[in-house]
């Protein structure tokens, strides 16, 4: 059962130079329960993706398509009916645990305030509830107490923190933005684990966004593959790593530092890919990573490449990608 | 928190000590002897050497500064030259009339600057912004005492709704105590006003870029909400700074103002004091003000606590 | 830097703050007032000194635009000859401050330890007075006067300058070309002149003109307690003072020596402003 569904999304900002195209026809469906990793280098548009899902793009930015979520489009509700999505229906996990809580608020009051907010609960119940959040994320009482303030906690706790207030009004879609980023090793796996126990329990969905290919590995069922503001490659997990037929997908696996002893051929060490992502204020008429890319040839240039089905629902926009032997 | 206390502390008896010798020493290289401002020009020689011996100004001038701090720490600020009466009676007399009329410029210039700054912050290129930001500027380019002029013209002469000038005594009653000071202390509040007003806005606009206010939105929470209980209160912390700070330009701001209203204030003291070469008024009140900017602006620093919880400490859970 | 390329730079500054609202306004204020200056030290409508006393307190006609003060002087020529007095005090104190300020601020962030303290603290320290009470005391002290009042308030400008030109400097001092330029083997004050200086050179042009700005109410404030210039010379301070008394008979007088200041005071700040947005590349990059 599709939840929520991404029609054509096409974000653009405006600049002093004109305006700079950031997410360029982004469509894809995420089902209840689904874990979906979204993959991409810094800036391919995986973080607008979920900002324009929560409504949330910056102010100069302008969002057209479709994001329809439980029947309606949220791209055309306003402020007032996005409230009452945001934090409720959908909610988000921020890369940054050290700044993304308010330093001057108590932990506790932090996770009560979506519940008051939203549920109308009363001072004591919210922080009855909001205990009962932070013991759920792992933050246990007493050691833990409502009462402490962020700067008292290290970054994978208040990590956790954040998470607690993403889950406390148990959402039906659960966005994580690079949430391991920002922390330490142990952490990293700790917080993912969680996420993913979280989100299983209550069958929430999981939009989880990532640069690290390790990450959407282990913890997804399918995955997108962004490049410049495009989806370039999607499928099952198993299927995208299998294959690989993206010339993008591949370079970005050569390039992890993560490297996943499985899917990396013996011998090859860590690559860069060559030349920069397009200035989003002139895009090529072509594919978007041609100019990058080594299996590039003229018939790349006049237009975007269309989708072309691979077996099992497993896509790609290319239109050489690797496997030989594509089905015409 | 402790050891951060006793260090601005002791930084504040520094800097006092070093504007006490300062101020001496200003009062040293003056031309001019107290005496014979005291008795005039035609005073005779042996008078005159009473006289100085009387006032100790024949000690050493290191004693007498000794003599002087002593004075200032124990209570007694000596004897003005031209009232002859203790300086602590002129300046119990004269606070009764700045202080108040401080503290209702301040007031007056945080309760219109705070919510203009945050307004204007909210909204941001729009009308509101753009209207906020035109007053500030004029507030900030209008002569604090020009401006009180043209109160003066306004609701002095033209409605004759307030008085013109002159204070009426605590005596006199509350009310019309009050009415006196109504102008002087929008004169003085106006452009602290605008200057806060636009430290408030730039910091709003700041704090509203964080991340923990996208956490906020992404909770749910109105953009109203957010700006109100989670952007305001961050952005005070560098507001309460630039009011401390403003603080003394408010004092300077009562030397000026109270000679537009001829109001018997501590500003118009020092600057008959000054006039009148009574130095021992002027000593002891230019003190008194380096002091009371020094402590005020510590309190701001507790203040800071108060506001961030990240400087009260507490232990970092293990 | 070919002239060639100042050139086009220039050129380029000028193409962006065309646009400015501000920048454009202050600027056609602030030349305004300096050529208002400049005629009336050659020119005025009348004698700004000539006393009709049959002619006094006159309202704004066509003969005296602005109307006539308690000698009957012209307020218009008055005003005119009280810019040059408002530009002349206010640029020697600000090159004061700047002359003595930037220097102390600049070698404060070159040398580091003892001397930098010894700078930061003689800051911290001048906070504690405010600067118009130090400028009241030292003007009626040392005796009322335009040199005094310039004095006065050029003090109280050094530490702005210093406070300012140190902060620039220390995180510039940190910047790979200025650690180049050391491990070369430059001297300190090299690279103060050749590397510091040059790159906040327009957070100081920004910064003056503020402090312009300031010393002009300063002046005018002094002035009005009749500390700073002394009659006959006309000021703008001078003239609201003995508006004040005439209030009653001769409202107009209070009106249009404040709206100088006032408009003045206004130009620069915006010229300010808009060459803060100009000219600071961090904030250039925002927008």
């Amino acid at each position: 059962m599709t939840l929520l569904s991404l029609q054509d999304l096409r974000v653009t900002i405006a600049t002093p130079e004109g305006p700079a195209t950031l997410l360029d026809g982004v469509s894809f469906d995420l089902a209840a329960g689904e874990q979906l990793g979204i993959v991409g280098e810094s800036g391919c548009g995986k973080s607008m993706t979920a900002l324009a899902v929560m409504g949330l793009l910056p102010a100069a930015a302008r969002a057209e398509g479709h994001v329809i979520f439980e029947g309606k489009n949220l791209l055309a509700l306003d402020e007032d009916a996005l409230c009452q999505i945001r934090g409720r229906r959908i909610a988000m996990v921020f890369q940054e645990p050290m700044t993304a809580l308010n330093p001057v608020k108590t932990i506790g009051d932090q996770v009560a305030e979506g519940l008051r907010w939203h549920m109308g609960l009363g001072r004591g119940e919210a922080e009855t509830r909001a205990v009962k959040l932070l013991d759920r994320v792992g933050l246990p009482q007493p050691r833990f107490a409502p009462g402490l303030y962020p700067h008292q906690l290290s970054g994978g706790q208040r990590q956790r923190v954040v998470i607690a207030i993403a889950l406390a009004c148990d959402p039906a879609v659960l966005i994580a933005d690079e949430p391991t980023t920002a922390l330490d090793v142990t952490s990293q796996a700790e917080i993912l684990d969680l996420l993913a126990d979280v989100t299983a329990e209550a069958r929430m969905a999981l939009m989880l966004i990532t640069h690290d290919l390790a990450v959407v590995w282990q913890n997804t069922a399918s995955m997108l593959v962004m490049y410049a503001g495009c989806v370039v490659e999607r499928g099952t997990t198993a299927a995208v790593f299998e294959r690989m037929a993206h010339p993008y997908t591949r370079g970005l696996l050569a390039a992890s530092p993560h490297a996943l002893d499985r899917a990396l051929p013996a011998g090859r060490r860590l690559a860069t890919i060559p030349g920069r992502v397009p200035d989003p204020q002139h895009r090529p008429q072509g594919c978007v990573f041609a100019g990058r890319c080594s299996r590039a040839a003229p018939d790349c240039l006049p237009g975007p490449p269309a989708e072309r089905a691979l077996e099992d629902g497993h896509r790609v926009a290319c239109l050489h990608p690797h496997g030989a032997e594509l089905p015409a | 928190m402790a050891l951060f206390l006793v260090q601005r502390l002791t930084a504040l008896v520094i800097t006092l000590l070093v504007a006490s010798l300062l101020v001496f020493l200003v009062m040293e290289v003056l031309p001019g002897d107290p005496a014979a401002i005291i008795l005039g020009v035609n005073a005779r020689a042996d008078t005159l050497a009473a006289l100085r011996a009387e006032m100790g100004l024949d000690r050493p001038a290191a004693e007498r500064y000794l003599v002087w701090l002593g004075g200032l720490v124990t209570g007694d600020l000596g004897r003005s030259y031209t009232y002859g009466v203790p300086v602590w009676e002129l300046v119990g007399e004269r606070i009764g009339l700045t202080l108040p009329l401080a503290l209702m410029a301040i007031v007056l210039s945080t309760a219109l600057a705070i919510p203009l700054g945050v307004l204007a912050a909210a909204r941001r290129n729009k009308p509101a912004d753009v209207g906020v930001m035109g007053f500030t500027q004029l507030g900030i380019a209008i002569p604090n005492f020009w401006f009180a002029m043209l109160l003066i013209l306004l609701f002095a002469v033209h409605w004759q709704v307030l008085p013109a000038g002159g204070f009426a005594g605590w005596d006199a009653g509350f009310w019309p105590a009050l009415k006196t000071l109504i102008l002087p202390a929008v004169a003085l509040a106006l452009p602290q006003a605008a200057i806060l007003a636009r430290v408030t806005r730039s910091s709003v606009l700041e704090t509203l870029g964080e991340d923990f206010v996208r956490t906020a939105r992404a909770k749910g929470l109105s953009r109203r909400a957010a700006l109100w209980r989670h952007a305001v209160r961050n952005a005070l912390i560098p507001v309460v700074t630039i009011m401390g700070l403003q603080f003394s330009f408010l004092l300077a701001g009562t030397i000026i103002i109270e000679n537009v209203f001829y109001l018997p204030g501590l500003g118009r003291l020092i600057f008959q004091a000054i006039a009148q070469r009574d130095l021992i008024v002027v000593k002891d009140l230019v003190i008194l003000l380096a002091a009371s900017v020094v402590v005020v602006n510590f309190v701001v620093d507790l203040l800071y606590a108060v506001l961030d919880p990240r400087l009260r400490g507490g232990q970092h859970v293990v | 830097m070919s002239s060639e390329t100042q050139t086009s730079a220039l050129r380029e500054y000028w193409q962006r703050g065309r646009g400015q609202a501000n920048l454009m306004i202050g600027l056609a204020v602030t030349l305004t007032l300096v050529a208002v200056a400049l005629v009336s030290l050659v020119w005025t409508p009348y004698t700004v000194s000539a006393i009709d006393i049959p002619g006094k307190l006159q309202p704004p006609s066509a003969d005296h635009w602005l109307g006539t003060d308690q000698f009957g002087r012209d307020v218009l020529s008055r005003i005119m000859a009280g810019a040059v007095n408002s530009i002349a005090v206010s640029l020697v104190a600000v090159g004061i401050g700047a002359g003595i300020g930037v220097p102390l601020g600049a070698l404060a962030a070159a040398r580091r330890g003892l001397v930098e303290e010894v700078v930061m603290r003689f800051n911290d320290f001048t906070f504690a007075f405010p600067a118009l009470l130090s400028a009241v005391m030292i003007t009626a002290l040392f005796g009322p006067g335009a040199i005094n009042a310039i004095i006065a308030i050029g003090i109280f400008n050094i530490p702005v300058f210093a406070r300012l030109t140190r902060a620039a400097a220390l995180s510039l001092w940190k910047r790979d070309f200025v650690l180049a330029a050391r491990v070369a083997g430059r001297g300190r004050t090299r690279i103060t002149i050749d590397h510091i200086l040059p790159n906040i050179a327009s957070l100081l042009i920004v910064q003056m003109t503020i402090q312009f700005a300031l010393a002009i109410l300063a002046e005018a404030g002094l002035s009005y307690l009749g500390l700073g210039t002394q009659p006959p010379n006309p000021s703008w301070g001078k003239m609201l003072n003995e508006a004040q008394t005439l209030m009653f008979i001769a409202p107009q007088l209070a009106v249009f020596p404040g709206l100088a200041i006032m408009v003045t005071v206004l130009g620069l700040n915006l010229l300010g402003d808009g060459l803060r947005d100009l000219l600071d590349p961090r904030l250039r990059r925002l927008r």
